[in-house]
């Protein structure tokens, strides 16, 4: 009887058994997912990129730790979602974006959207969109003045000189030489750093269905969305090219796959996770035929992130038994009673 | 071979290796043996012996006039040495009989009885006599599961076994199972169920091969093969999964004309009708992977478990937990003087690797647990809202009809702890009820 003090016996509720599952293991996966779409950008727009890149995502973890500390929030684990956050951020700017701008937005994306919402679980908005449409809505205000207030430090990465090119989306919005489809879906140079290809994002979305991380249902709905309305109301130019320009082109594809899916910000049910992934679908289209084409898919995302409570409640689904107790209490349905051999 | 199932649940390692190849053996008995008297669902016994008074093996030392009772018999030859509280696996104190055993024990004899010639309420008295729970786990007396106030379809066996680590229900299957199948027979008898379904998980190949040889030829009883799925062994999901009927929320197996009863408890009936004998034993799993000697034992109620252990080559030096039951749903224990009671399936020693001590994190909404919970709940939900003491909102999210198999624990990224969450919310509403 003695032997209970001695043994110092751990005690917990059940259950006794934990899978191997946690936050920083689905992180460093979606970061590996980001890895084809990473090294394309940085094929194309080289060591610009690269900077771009490790920026953002330095700027991220930093942002994290100082936000923390002035919350006061009890230690939490370090689960790498700050530097998953700082890479998408990176990953939707053009290149010759100046560095204080991914900066800016980085530092808004953590600090405000995620560690000031609670931490992570509790952020309405997806953090990188987040951050990434805070400087398109705060360009007008800022542009002139934070340029010339950091002028005297002499490093902007627009004073680099690199590859510029018109975005696709552009194109197809406004003119004609489009690039080929083909190029488009393995590996073209124009927009953001995670629109340079769309074999890449597809290759890394599969890795996360794969993983289980991610449901197909969302991107899925996103994208054959995307592709009807297209048909529909885009293919009197490009005939039924269109749809699939639609797609390759512009953040249909870095949205639906790496956005749209983000675990905090979607809906949990199935349900859900469709209701939500066609509606993002026409706003998408709704940016893009009748509204300015830029940053139409983060828009579309944000605006839906805000339904996701409401989309959760009304997509309940019945508990165990209670369909089949609702059949029961009908009156004139009577219960098909399947027996087993 | 097809197996059929139920929606959701997951997919666990099975860890049966340890065990589901070893014999059932005995454990001997130990100096002293402490019998709670409140080892069930239902009304708690009073001793009818007093401290001093001799007992032997299979005589009545509690009883209780409640319908939902089961009696409690010694478990040895020996003495009454003291009826006091004595700690119980819930962690609580639970007034119990101890008896110091005899050195000398003599074998019971029991009369036989020809159990075709027994009437349904001659079956349920003998059951209830012998003092017969469900054996699985809930330990609800099986004479008042037999008592349906509707008619019986069909009864199932469960076994089922999902727990991983447990195999004991699995030998029994192997090696008892004539006594397996009479039983079952007259727990039919005893509720006039035309049918008899046998369910099994896949992985028992040697258990299916053994009923079914027995239960050849007998049109009325059938074998569910089913997929190593957890929680296949619960009640309601076996149902759907063998008969594809779904037991309604808040309702019982018998609203649809199903009863359940475990393996052990078949065997139990089967003993109690033909021999008359008490359930004063059981068999139960010795495994984990801190376990010196896996195996399935046999052990009398009342036996603490530092015995067993020691009888099972004791424990190892980085020792983390011992769980009384399945990992998923047992009971870690804070002391080893604690009994092994009528509803106790394993005792499982797990080294300090297979413990988690690094805390849980907030929900990040991954859907994990909605996706695998076996009941269509929101384990997130209802996670987040007893956390912050919201609880009409987790019962709204389901939390009252959980029935705690820890699967949403097992499969959160966060490390939540979710069954704790559902336990603090039906407390809550429990003590809001009773005011």
């Amino acid at each position: 009887m003695s032997m209970s003090s001695e043994l110092n016996l751990s005690v917990s509720t059940s259950p006794h058994l934990r899978s191997k599952e946690n936050v920083p293991n689905a992180m460093r996966d979606v970061a590996v997912s980001l890895l084809p779409v990473s090294a394309v950008s940085i094929y194309w727009f080289g060591l610009n990129a690269l900077f771009l890149i490790v920026l953002c995502m330095a700027t991220a973890l930093l942002t994290e730790v100082v936000f923390r500390k002035m919350l006061n929030r009890r230690s939490k684990r370090f689960d790498g979602s700050s530097l998953v956050t700082g890479l998408l951020i990176a990953l939707c700017f053009t290149v010759n974006t100046s560095w204080w701008t991914a900066v800016i937005a980085t530092v808004i994306g953590v600090g405000i959207a995620k560690e000031l919402m609670g931490g992570i679980g509790w952020n309405l908005f997806n953090p990188a969109l987040f951050g990434r449409v805070s400087v398109v809505i705060f360009a007008p205000l800022l542009l002139n003045e934070v340029n010339i207030a950091f002028k005297p430090l002499g490093f902007s990465l627009s004073t680099v000189d690199v590859v510029t090119q018109a975005t696709p989306l552009a194109l197809l919005k406004y003119g004609s030489g489009l690039p080929s489809l083909s190029s488009l879906f393995l590996s073209f140079p124009g927009g953001a750093l995670g629109e340079t290809s769309a074999l890449a994002l597809i290759a890394g979305g599969a890795y996360l269905i794969y993983r289980k991380h991610i449901r197909w249902q969302t991107p899925v709905s996103i994208i054959a969305t995307v592709f009807v309305i297209a048909l529909l109301l885009d293919s009197g130019r490009l005939g039924i090219a269109a749809p699939l320009y639609h797609i390759f082109s512009g953040g249909v594809l870095l949205g639906a796959i790496f956005m749209a899916t983000d675990w905090v910000t979607s809906p949990i049910t199935t349900k859900g996770k469709i209701i939500f992934g066609v509606s993002v679908g026409i706003l998408i289209m709704v940016f893009r035929l009748f509204l300015a084409p830029v940053e139409g898919t983060a828009f579309s995302i944000l605006i839906m992130n805000a339904f996701v409570p409401y989309i959760d409640r009304a997509t309940k689904r019945p508990r165990f038994g209670e369909v089949a107790a609702t059949a029961k209490m009908a009156p004139g349905v009577s219960q098909p009673v399947q027996r087993s051999v | 071979m097809t197996s059929k199932t139920f929606s959701q649940g997951v997919y666990l390692p099975h860890y049966k290796k340890f065990s589901e190849d070893k014999s059932i053996t005995v454990i001997s008995l130990p100096e002293e043996v402490v019998i709670p008297l409140h080892q069930h669902t239902g009304a708690p016994c009073h001793a009818v012996v007093k401290v001093g008074d001799t007992v032997k093996t299979g005589q009545k030392i509690g009883e209780s006039a409640a319908f939902v009772s089961a009696f409690i018999h010694a478990s040895a030859n020996g003495t009454v040495k003291a009826i006091e509280p004595r700690p119980y696996f819930n962690g609580l104190l639970v007034e119990s009989v101890v008896i110091s055993v005899n050195p000398e024990q003599e074998e019971p004899r029991w009369n036989e009885k020809d159990v075709t010639e027994l009437s349904r309420d001659e079956i349920k008295a003998a059951i209830k006599e012998a003092g017969i729970v469900g054996m699985g786990g809930a330990a609800f007396p099986t004479h008042v599961k037999l008592s349906p106030p509707k008619p019986i379809d069909a009864i199932i066996i469960n076994g089922c076994e999902c727990e991983p680590f447990l195999t004991c229900d699995h030998r029994m299957m192997v090696e008892m199972t004539d006594s397996l199948v009479e039983g079952a027979k007259l727990i039919a008898r005893a509720v006039e169920a035309p049918h008899i379904i046998f369910g099994v998980e896949a992985n028992k190949p040697d258990a299916i091969q053994a009923i079914g040889a027995k239960i050849a030829g007998d049109s009325n009883i059938e074998i569910a093969v089913l997929d190593v799925k957890y929680p296949q062994g619960s009640e309601k999901q076996l149902i759907k999964a063998a008969m594809n009927l779904e037991v309604p929320p808040g309702k019982l197996p018998f609203d649809v004309g199903v009863i359940v009863n475990n393996v052990a408890t078949a065997i139990a009936v089967y003993e109690a009708c033909r021999y008359q004998k008490p359930l004063y034993e059981r068999v139960l799993t010795f495994s984990g992977d801190g376990a010196a000697k896996p195996g399935n034992v046999k052990v009398r109620i009342g036996t603490p478990i530092s015995h067993v252990i020691d009888q099972c080559g004791g424990l190892p030096s980085q020792v983390g937990k011992v769980v009384l039951g399945g990992p998923m749903t047992g009971w870690a224990q804070s002391r080893l003087d604690v009994p092994v009671v009528k509803g106790t399936s394993g005792i499982l020693i797990f080294t300090s690797s297979m413990v988690d001590d690094y805390g849980h994190m907030d929900c990040v909404r991954c859907g994990k647990c909605v996706e695998h919970c076996p009941m269509y709940l929101y384990p997130n939900y209802i996670g987040v809202y007893a956390e912050t003491r919201r609880y009409p909102m987790a019962v709204e999210w389901g939390a009252m009809d959980c029935f705690e198999c820890g699967i949403c624990v097992y499969v959160c990224p966060s490390n939540r702890p979710i069954v704790q969450f559902v336990r603090d919310t039906k407390k809550h509403v429990a003590a809001r009820s009773s005011k």
